[in-house]
């Protein structure tokens, strides 16, 4: 029989405060299975630690049961602690009697007495364990970033001065996503385009980089370390190779649509590159809106191309590449103005949301960045912003806050007052949120210094008369009716999911919260992965941001990948499911059953088979297992037996 | 002839009776029978603010179970304060089963209401859970009538004429129980006129508040409200303002006098019914049916002094 130490943790008051862990010790003390009991009051802490390494010495204990708090918090450590004092790290086990126990019971008598079955039956657990070796899995090194925005193109980055390889994959013909649309950012007020257009040149530029744009992800396959993904680079009908960017093409094509850049304040033709300053600087033909694919005549662009570029037969191309991790960063989407009713529905000319304005006052916008309205081009006097539309309104559209809206209209009236002197700008806000580095003061300086007027209270109304775009609202702290009429409004329109990312979500199995935002692993503590392992998270696919915080989440990322994928090989964890071979009956359905396709079949020997690296150890073949042939490794039916009797048994 | 449902309501049957004649006579001419439910009770009138909510679901409940088990699917109404009503009583039905079973529970005499849900029906007929369609007069054209087969069947008599539409506030709210339109920014009502050939005004009061009860508590609030809404309608263009609720139509229309002392330089403004308006484009004129003599401010600035002239000769309640 092992000798098994048993360490009951008091965790402060967490556990002693409900559970009489003196009586626990006393009790355990007289159990024939148990050699060693003892307590303390945190066993995690370095004297804790020591004790169990020291009494493994001096007992000469061959497993040991932590009864402390959720294996998720300290198995590691504890699994450590018992390596370095010489045991298989899987002869140490943990007895969850605080968030199972302790947290959840008021009565000391009774939650004593469930402690001391809980450890029982961990004991009785622990008995049956065998020593384990971690499994050794392959790593391919490499990565695929999905997403060239800031947060995409600085993870890619990162990843790549690491000196490993990097895929980018990004859906629209050019890096730089919404950051390329800013003017300048809060609260420094740097220009946007000079902070990112070097680096949207240096990751297309790196040597350990491969940028796909115009390019989505089709299928991922595979599990960490070894992902198979198959990528879909859509036909730009141009061959880029040869394509020297001269621009004729664009200027010839008699196609017009709204410029999806410019937020349809200017129009683009169909073949077109997103804005002067795209990486790659290459057109693509927008099928849907080229006059030749819809009707067969046309080719004007194939004419003026004198190298002979233009090749509209060219067909969508897919890539297959294997990539040990995969972040994603696919960004944020605005709620469209058109479902804002009472502001007008985007019906109202001079009612823009937050990124048309953007590119107003850019000075690569459609009026080098002169404040000038859509309707007729007038200057606008008086402008009035309207925050959290959309955001922070659970009855109606999201109950969440967009968090950067506060600032970058902050920022929208600070701007327009530079470039209009003597013009008026209106804030109608909720609340004003100001957390980060330097934004309260910026906001401040709006606020005291630019002649910002702040009005407290949400917009009811917005409709246009005469040239006027009318605002109804009301000022919360003299509890009167506003009636603004209006220049120009701008709208705060809430942050919300980039439409397509249930699509992908469902390609990449990984996991989004009730708004469409990427789920972490864990809200404080591992805020950059996700909770399917191997995929990481960077910027507004997982919650609204600011620049800061994206590049920050990107690089915390990319470190993490870093990590993964410094080594050839990764340890995957042992306890998982294994076959006896001559109980098998070829039933097949662990195959079915198995949400990581880690079951196979071997048709030569008749049995089924467990892939021990894509295993996870959910246990669901085991229980599905109809002859009882798989089982999971210290998990088996018969320690879940002896765990049933001890937990039942006399405490 | 298809045969509706008409839940009709006590206002229809009083101080509105021409918004149910023009109905009546209008649908017929679109090949539809508005037939009144037998019997049928109050609806409850008002949604109370009590969150408990089961009585005033009890009288809608009722009739439209009654409804349901005689075979029926559908249930119209044309006043808009039934139509909430009877509306958000029937999706609590669909959507709350809790609700649910204790309104059944105490529809089926002799059952005690149980606060627990009953796993099988114990016995009868089974629960009442919305089953129902419940229509406003103006979904129903929308919806089933089509606004494309309405503009065909329409005279020109109201061609190019400048109609306001004023919506209130219970026909499209909440808009998660009552589902018509957008409750900001509707257009209903605005199709309807076009249907009927006249032109729709936009103005910015179409959707604001017409004071409601207030006309009793406070007429002097009511009426301000009430001015601004009708004078917004004639800055904009328009000759009439067209309405569906009942409440509305007596802010708006009947007290016009008291508006006009409160709020000085207001000028008369003609208001009128949908039906009626409805009536009118598909050739009525019969006077008791179209009700002008129940107005008190002259329809003769939208309609010209001649169809007033042969449309209101025995106004029954004129001298109400």
């Amino acid at each position: 029989m092992k000798r098994v130490g048993v360490f009951v943790c008091h965790c402060g008051i967490n556990i002693a405060g409900t559970v009489d862990v003196e009586r626990v010790v006393e009790v355990l003390r007289e159990d024939p299975r148990i050699a060693y009991a003892t307590n303390y009051i945190y066993m995690c802490s370095d004297p804790g630690q020591d004790m169990v390494a020291d009494a493994i010495r001096e007992q000469e204990l061959d497993a040991v049961v932590i009864a402390a708090c959720s294996p998720t918090l300290h198995e590691t450590t504890f699994r450590n602690v018992s390596a370095t004092a010489g045991i298989n790290p899987y002869m140490c086990e943990i007895a969850n009697i605080r968030e199972q126990c302790s947290w959840v019971h008021t009565d000391v008598d009774r939650a004593t007495d469930k402690a001391i079955r809980i450890i029982r039956s961990i004991v009785e657990k622990v008995h049956g364990n065998e020593a384990l070796e971690p499994i050794p899995v392959p790593v391919t090194r490499r990565a695929m970033v999905i997403g060239g925005g800031v947060g995409g193109i600085q993870a890619a980055l990162d990843i790549a001065n690491a000196g490993l390889e990097v895929i980018l994959v990004e859906r629209e013909p050019s890096i730089g996503g919404h950051m390329a649309q800013l003017s300048e950012t809060f609260p420094t007020l740097d220009c946007s385009q000079c902070i990112l257009t070097p680096k949207m040149v240096e990751v297309s530029k790196h040597p350990n980089v491969r940028l796909m744009t115009y390019s989505e992800v089709e299928d991922v396959s595979g599990y960490v370390g070894n992902f198979h993904v198959r990528i879909r680079r859509h036909a730009p009908s141009v061959n880029w190779s040869t394509c020297t960017g001269c621009g004729d093409c664009m200027e010839k094509c008699p196609s017009k649509v709204p410029s999806e850049f410019d937020r349809g304040l200017t129009e683009r033709g169909a073949i077109y590159v997103p804005f002067p300053q795209a990486v790659p600087n290459k057109p693509v033909i927008d099928r849907d809106a080229c006059i030749y694919y819809r009707t067969g005549k046309c080719r004007l662009c194939e004419k003026v191309c004198q190298i002979g570029a233009i090749v509209f037969d060219q067909r969508d191309e897919i890539v297959e590449e294997d990539v040990g991790a995969i972040i994603v960063a696919t960004g944020y989407d605005t709620l469209p103005c058109a479902d804002l009713g009472e502001y007008g529905s985007g019906e109202v000319p001079d009612v823009i949301d937050g990124l048309a304005f953007e590119r107003l006052l850019s000075a690569s916008g459609p009026t080098t960045g002169k404040v000038r309205r859509p309707s007729d081009g007038k200057t606008p006097k008086e402008v009035v912003f309207v925050q959290c539309a959309g955001s922070r309104d659970p009855e109606r559209y999201k109950a969440y806050c967009s968090k950067i809206c506060c600032m970058y209209t902050a920022k929208h009236a600070l701007l327009y007052k530079h470039r209009v002197h003597d013009g008026q700008p209106y804030i109608f806000y909720i609340d004003v949120r100001t957390g980060g580095k330097g934004y309260e003061e910026f906001y401040h300086r709006t606020e005291e210094e630019e002649g910002v007027v702040y009005l407290r209270g949400k917009v009811s109304k917005i409709f246009r008369d005469g040239d006027k775009s009318v605002v109804w609202g009301t000022d919360t702290l003299t509890g009167r009716n506003i009636e603004i009429r209006a220049d120009l409004v701008v709208l705060a329109t809430a942050i919300v999911s980039q439409p397509g990312v249930q699509d992908l979500v469902r390609k990449l199995k990984i996991q989004v919260d009730k708004d469409g935002f990427l789920s972490e692993a864990h809200p404080k503590l591992r805020p950059v992965e996700s909770i399917t392992t191997g995929f990481y998270l960077a910027g507004c696919a997982q919650g609204p941001k600011d620049i800061p915080e994206t590049v920050a989440q990107a690089s915390g990322a990319a470190s993490k990948v870093i990590g993964l994928l410094a080594n050839d090989e990764m340890q995957h964890d042992p306890t998982v499911a294994y076959v006896d071979e001559d109980l098998c009956g070829a039933c097949r359905i662990c195959i079915s059953v198995c949400p990581y396709d880690a079951r196979e079949f071997d048709e030569e020997k008749g049995v089924a088979t467990v892939n021990e690296a894509l295993c996870e150890g959910c246990g669901a073949c085991v229980a599905a297992c109809g002859c009882g042939a798989t089982q999971q490794r210290n998990l088996t039916d018969g320690q879940i037996r002896e765990m049933i009797s001890a937990s039942l048994g006399e405490a | 002839m298809i045969n509706l449902p008409y839940y009709p309501g006590c206002t229809l049957k009083q101080r509105s009776s021409h918004l149910e004649s023009s109905a009546i006579a209008a649908m017929e001419k679109l090949g539809v029978r508005l037939s009144e439910i037998d019997p049928w009770t109050c609806c409850g009138a008002v949604p109370p603010p009590s969150s408990e909510r089961i009585m005033n679901l009890i009288a809608p409940v009722r009739m439209l179970r009654a409804l349901r088990d005689s075979g029926e699917n559908r249930l119209v109404t044309i006043c808009d304060f039934c139509y909430n009503v009877l509306k958000r009583a029937n999706h609590s039905m669909r959507t709350d089963d809790l609700r649910r079973k204790r309104v059944n529970a105490f529809l089926r005499e002799n059952e005690p209401v149980r606060d627990y849900l009953p796993e099988e029906e114990p016995y009868g007929l089974p629960d009442y859970s919305g089953e129902v369609r419940v229509y406003h007069l103006m979904e129903y054209i929308r919806d089933e009538i089509g606004y494309e087969r309405l503009s065909k069947e329409v005279s020109g008599r109201l061609e190019g004429m400048p109609i306001a539409s004023y919506y209130g506030c219970v026909m499209l709210r909440p808009r998660k129980e009552i589902e018509l339109d957008d409750p900001e920014n509707p257009t209903i009502m605005e199709a309807f006129v076009s249907a009927l050939h006249a032109t729709p005004v936009p103005y910015p009061y179409r959707t604001e508040c017409c004071g409601s009860y207030l006309s009793v508590s406070a007429p002097d609030a009511s009426s301000r409200l009430a001015a601004k809404i009708l004078g917004s309608a004639r800055d904009h263009g328009a000759k009439g303002v067209v309405v569906s609720c009942p409440l509305c139509f007596y802010n708006l229309e009947s007290r016009q006098e008291q508006i006009a002392r409160s709020s000085p330089g207001f000028k008369p403004m003609p208001v009128i019914f949908f039906t009626q308006l409805l009536a009118i484009a598909l050739g009525i004129d019969d006077p008791d049916v179209l009700g002008f003599g129940m107005h008190r401010t002259s329809l003769e600035g939208l309609l010209g002094a001649s169809a007033i002239g042969a449309a209101s000769g025995s106004g029954r309640e004129k001298d109400r």
